[in-house]
């Protein structure tokens, strides 16, 4: 039962970390830095 | 794999076959086996930090916010601000002599992973493989060291991968004399008044001391972050009441004996039992040695002009980075100021939603494990962690009290970026983790934990998806390196334009501290006012920390004609600014470049 219930979660995080990892290598209109001269945005 | 047979003292007893992978004995029949389950962790650090900075490590620096390499870096000492780089740019500059500073740059970034990894799951009271190594991944890939990559501050990192270390060293230094090791050894076991005795006194800061070296080589952010946690574990250590402490880093002595916890026991005590008067001498012990090894900064500090600009509070305060606000943020191990320094994606309901819950399982994890189960620093580093979040949390909520702080005291000024505080909350959560794969006892629930801080965080992979690379620097910035540092007549360089930071087309448009900081062997004055964007489109300027700055900028604000005079006056001898400005028609120009251009302010201006 402890091995379904890992394995389950295991896939369903492995569903989830795909989507996100589709989700910010696809292309964007914005590069990953604006140019800026200030150290940070908050 | 073989289980231990266990021994006299053992704690923690072996596990059946299906356990998760209990470690085999080092030296029996299965040595090999052992050797390589002793250093997987070491192994899987190496393997996550691959993962993580992938293109970051190709030929070229990595250039990203504070963390700026520079080719030929000179071994100069610590400026007139505060000693922010001290000593970390020395021990660049000083293996830069003998090694690529490239290869310096990325061994060091490998080696955060390594020796994050490899800490963590030496500190997991557990015998099996399965634990460690889910702790191990959890320490070495979790939002708080990618966010803070990502804001450049690789010598914070050292000294929080060095954390568990330190803990450990804190806690566990004196192993007591166990059957084997005195078997090994061949002696008997240490007893108070003896000459063992008093060699296990004198090698427990000494032990402490090596365990910090990463921490003392990142400089003041790092050996706060230690000191955080180090001296509430000294302070607060007990005796393993009879256990073996966790596995230890490779060629570890299990049972050798040194100073610390167990060298206050009275013969015949079962240890366990904490007492006043030894916490206060392991703490003072602990905090000579972290004053002894943060000389480098803190002498330069308490001597510099420096001051701090109170609203800094404001500016570096952490931040909601997801849907759960600034609480939720900070318990998942995020919450850094910077929305640039950002996991890209982390801040999604999904993201941030399981890693809330991977977060609650690993505080379970560590609030079941018992202080007498071989964790005798689980106190200290439960003070640690809550001291930590409780600072985050002050400059979110209570910005007031902080400000007044720093106000009353520049002193105070570090606390302002109280995220980078939540280090060993992050160490609590990894040993929790792998405590709660400890209690399921499964070898599929061990794999899936070690496997699960990369599956919730995925987007730190591969340099953050671009947000790390490997760039060279142009030959121009060579060129006037080369120039400047070859003139033997003194007098500083201005940097220009004037601001702090720069976005280098070269560069990805990364946003990374002028590097002209960083190059010459002279004074270079820069302005280290720091200009925060607001959401709303507004800025926030804090205030420079160099006194110098002020000169430099009245200077500047002279009429044209009387500006080079004015710098002159204040002892510039080149100025380095773009290669499209014209301020400076008096000066002569040495160089120009593309990019850059390097004037001279010749002398009788």
């Amino acid at each position: 039962m402890r091995v379904l219930l890992a394995l389950a979660i295991g896939a369903i995080l492995a569903v989830g970390a795909s989507v996100a990892v589709v989700n910010v290598g696809s292309p964007t209109p914005e590069p990953p830095n604006r140019p800026l001269y200030n150290y940070g945005t908050r | 794999m073989a289980g231990v047979p266990p021994g006299p003292d053992a704690a923690v007893p072996p596990g059946p076959a299906a356990d998760g992978g209990t470690l085999p004995e080092a030296g029996g029949p299965s040595g090999a086996r052992a050797a390589a389950a002793r250093f997987a962790p070491a192994l899987l650090g190496l393997a996550l930090g691959l993962l993580a900075l992938g293109p970051a490590l190709g030929p070229g620096f990595v250039l990203r916010y504070d963390m700026v390499f520079v080719p030929d870096p000179p071994p100069v000492g610590p400026g007139e601000g505060f000693p922010r780089a001290v000593p970390s740019d020395l021990v660049v500059a000083l293996l830069a002599q003998v090694v690529p500073v490239q290869a310096v740059q990325k061994a060091a970034l490998l080696g955060i992973f390594v020796l994050a990894a490899s800490g963590a799951a030496a500190l997991v009271p557990s015998r099996r493989l399965g634990p460690r190594l889910a702790a191990a991944a959890f320490y070495a890939w979790n939002a708080y060291l990618a966010q803070r990559l990502l804001l450049g501050q690789w010598a914070l990192l050292l000294g929080v991968a060095g954390l568990p270390w330190a803990v450990r060293a804190a806690a566990h230094s004196f192993r007591g004399a166990s059957a084997e090791a005195v078997r090994r050894a061949g002696r008997t076991p240490a007893t108070p008044g003896t000459r063992e005795t008093w060699w296990a006194r004198a090698a427990w800061p000494v032990r402490l001391a090596v365990a910090l070296l990463p921490a003392a080589v990142g400089g003041f952010q790092a050996m706060l972050v230690s000191a955080l946690a180090v001296l509430p574990v000294a302070a607060t250590a007990r005796g393993p009441a009879g256990h073996p402490p966790p596995a230890g880093p490779p060629g570890a002595d299990p049972g050798e004996p040194s100073g610390g916890p167990e060298a206050d026991r009275r013969p015949g005590e079962a240890g366990g039992r904490w007492r006043v008067g030894p916490a206060v001498r392991r703490a003072g012990g602990a905090a000579a040695v972290v004053v002894l090894l943060s000389l480098p900064w803190l002498v330069p500090a308490l001597g510099s002009r420096a001051v701090t600009d109170p609203a800094g509070v404001r500016a570096f305060a952490a931040r909601a980075d997801g849907p759960f606000g600034t609480v939720g943020s900070l318990l998942t191990l995020g919450g850094i100021w910077n929305s640039d320094a950002g996991v890209p994606g982390q801040g999604t309901w999904w993201s941030a939603g399981v890693r809330l819950a991977l977060a609650a399982v690993a505080v379970w994890g560590f609030a079941r494990t018992r202080a007498g189960r071989a964790a005798p620093y689980r106190a200290g580093l439960a003070t640690a962690a809550v001291a930590g979040l409780g600072v985050a949390l002050a400059g979110a909520f209570a910005p007031g009290v902080l400000g007044g702080l720093i106000a009353w005291w520049p002193g105070f000024g570090p606390l302002r970026d109280g995220q980078l505080y939540l280090a060993p909350f992050a160490l609590l959560q990894a040993v929790g983790l792998g405590c709660a794969v400890e209690r399921w006892n499964s070898r599929a629930v061990a794999a899936v934990a070690a496997a699960v801080p990369v599956l919730v965080l995925p987007t730190f992979a591969l340099g953050a998806f671009g947000r790390l690379a490997a760039v060279d620097y142009p030959d121009e910035w060579r060129r006037v390196q080369a120039i400047v540092n070859a003139d033997p007549a003194p007098g500083a360089l201005l940097s220009l334009p004037w601001g702090a930071h720069r976005a280098f087309g070269w560069n990805g448009h990364r946003v990374i501290l002028d590097p002209a900081t960083k190059m010459f062997r002279r004074r270079v004055l820069w302005n280290d006012a720091l200009l925060v964007g607001l959401p709303g489109g507004g800025r926030l300027r804090v205030a420079p920390e160099d006194p110098a700055t002020a000169g430099v900028d009245a200077a500047l604000r002279a009429r044209p004609g009387a500006r080079e005079a004015a710098l002159a006056r204040l002892g510039v001898r080149y100025v380095l600014t773009r290669a499209g400005d014209d301020t400076f028609r008096d000066a002569a120009t040495v160089f120009t470049g593309p990019e850059i251009r390097l004037l001279r302010l010749d002398e009788g201006l």
